[in-house]
């Protein structure tokens, strides 16, 4: 047997031990992605898992909508796939994987242990009500209508869009509702809101407001992972999530489109 | 030179506020959140001494900024206990050019339409918007991975 044999995982079967850790070790990856993971990241947490578990080679293959594990102990090796969900960011979910790979590592759970460390990350790791998400949406977007030259006038009602579009985009999310139809409808509705509430307001940026009050659909972690993980040699899977960015700056564009048209039908200049 | 102490701090407590706020939107846990506002702050202000300080360009004040927010990230991380990736991001989230990218996208719109009477005066700024946002998101990102690609050479040494 030379070399490359000795590498090659043989699927036979004869190890059921790699079944469960491969899948958890999946698991984590996916749900790493799902939170807003750049690619190396994953690579390096999905190895602590399957590592710490027993395995001795790993190799992990992540794309935008999947991701493949081959794990090898001695002789044997298996290779399965996984099928990711909707990419968001959810920090906190990220944070505890880093945690509980530090543990699965230093070798402290076993492949049960762990994998029902992930279900419980996954249904309990708390989120932000919606009402704070939507206060600090509106407030985030108010200060980008400031560093936009949006004046104090304007500022309120885009305060008050960014808010109430936040919680429908919450809300159309919740109802797994397609993510870039979502922009749309979100960027019509705030940029209508923020637009007109600048108007009666007085302002004098009403085109800046409408803009300030969509800001919060801009995909800032997709578009820095995007590159991040070109320049970090997964140029596919960033590639892959460029494009997305652009889908959804080009309905997030649409939906204003739509307000500054209606905006314009109801006689107020933008 | 447009730099005055009003200026900085007004875009500095901007880039505080945008940061912490997207920062609850991406789930950073509450005793957290004052180390995305530092990071945002960090980010604004660095870019905006470069902007009307020295009257850099955007896109170089963003690498700039990028850069001094991924270094200061590195350095901090062991402290703040929040992912690296979380809080470099989040801290240059304010810099994203989103405004750039909408005036683009809506030129482009408008260059489709029949009625457009000088196409010319439509298709510049919309070129020049979508490079904007092209190179600025490209110094951002270049920004923030220099420190960690440099620091994982050094680590691997």
């Amino acid at each position: 047997m030379d070399m490359i044999d000795s590498l090659s995982p043989d699927d036979s079967g004869s190890a059921p031990a790699l079944e469960p850790m491969a899948m958890v070790a999946l698991d984590a990856g996916r749900m790493l992605m799902e939170a807003g993971a750049s690619a190396n990241s994953i690579d390096g947490i999905v190895a602590k898992f399957a590592r710490g578990l027993g395995a001795d080679r790993v190799d992990l293959r992540i794309g935008y909508a999947s991701m493949a594990i081959t794990i090898g102990i001695g002789a044997n090796g298996i290779t399965r796939m996984r099928e990711v969900g909707h990419l968001g960011v959810n920090q906190r979910l990220d944070q505890e994987l880093w945690h509980l790979a530090a543990r699965v590592s230093r070798g402290e759970l076993t492949t049960e242990q762990t994998r029902a460390e992930l279900t419980r990350l996954a249904t309990k790791t708390p989120r932000h009500s919606a009402w704070v998400m939507a206060v600090a949406v509106g407030l985030a977007c108010a200060a980008f209508g400031r560093l936009l030259k949006v004046d104090w006038l304007g500022t309120g009602p885009v305060f008050i869009a960014a808010c109430l579009g936040q919680l429908l985009r919450r809300e159309l999310l919740t109802r797994h509702v397609n993510v870039f139809i979502c922009a749309a409808v979100v960027s019509f509705l705030s940029s209508l809101l923020g637009g007109l509430g600048a108007h009666w307001a007085g302002s004098g940026k009403i085109d800046m407001a409408m803009i300030a009050a969509i800001l919060l659909l801009v995909p800032g972690v997709p578009s820095v992972n995007a590159l991040n993980d070109i320049l970090e040699g997964h140029p596919t899977l960033g590639s892959a999530r460029a494009v997305t960015v652009a889908v959804i700056l080009i309905f997030a564009a649409a939906g204003l489109w739509f307000g500054k048209v209606l905006l314009s039908h109801w006689g107020i200049e933008t | 030179m447009n730099l005055t102490l009003a200026l900085l701090l007004h875009q500095t407590a901007c880039g505080a506020i945008a940061a912490a706020g997207f920062g609850v939107l991406f789930n950073i846990g509450f005793r957290s959140l004052p180390w995305c506002a530092v990071s945002g702050a960090l980010a604004l202000a660095v870019r905006t001494c470069c902007l009307d300080g020295l009257g850099w360009n955007l896109e170089a004040a963003s690498f700039a900024a990028a850069l001094t927010v991924g270094a200061a990230v590195q350095a901090l991380r062991a402290r703040a206990d929040i992912s690296q990736n979380a809080l470099d991001v989040v801290g240059c989230i304010p810099m994203v050019p989103g405004s750039f990218a909408a005036k683009a996208i809506l030129a482009m719109f408008a260059l489709t339409s029949t009625t457009t009477a000088d196409a010319a005066q439509t298709l510049i700024p919309a070129v020049q918007f979508a490079l904007r946002v092209t190179f600025t998101i490209g110094a951002i990102g270049t920004g923030l991975a220099i420190p960690t690609l440099l620091l994982r050479v050094r680590v691997s040494r």
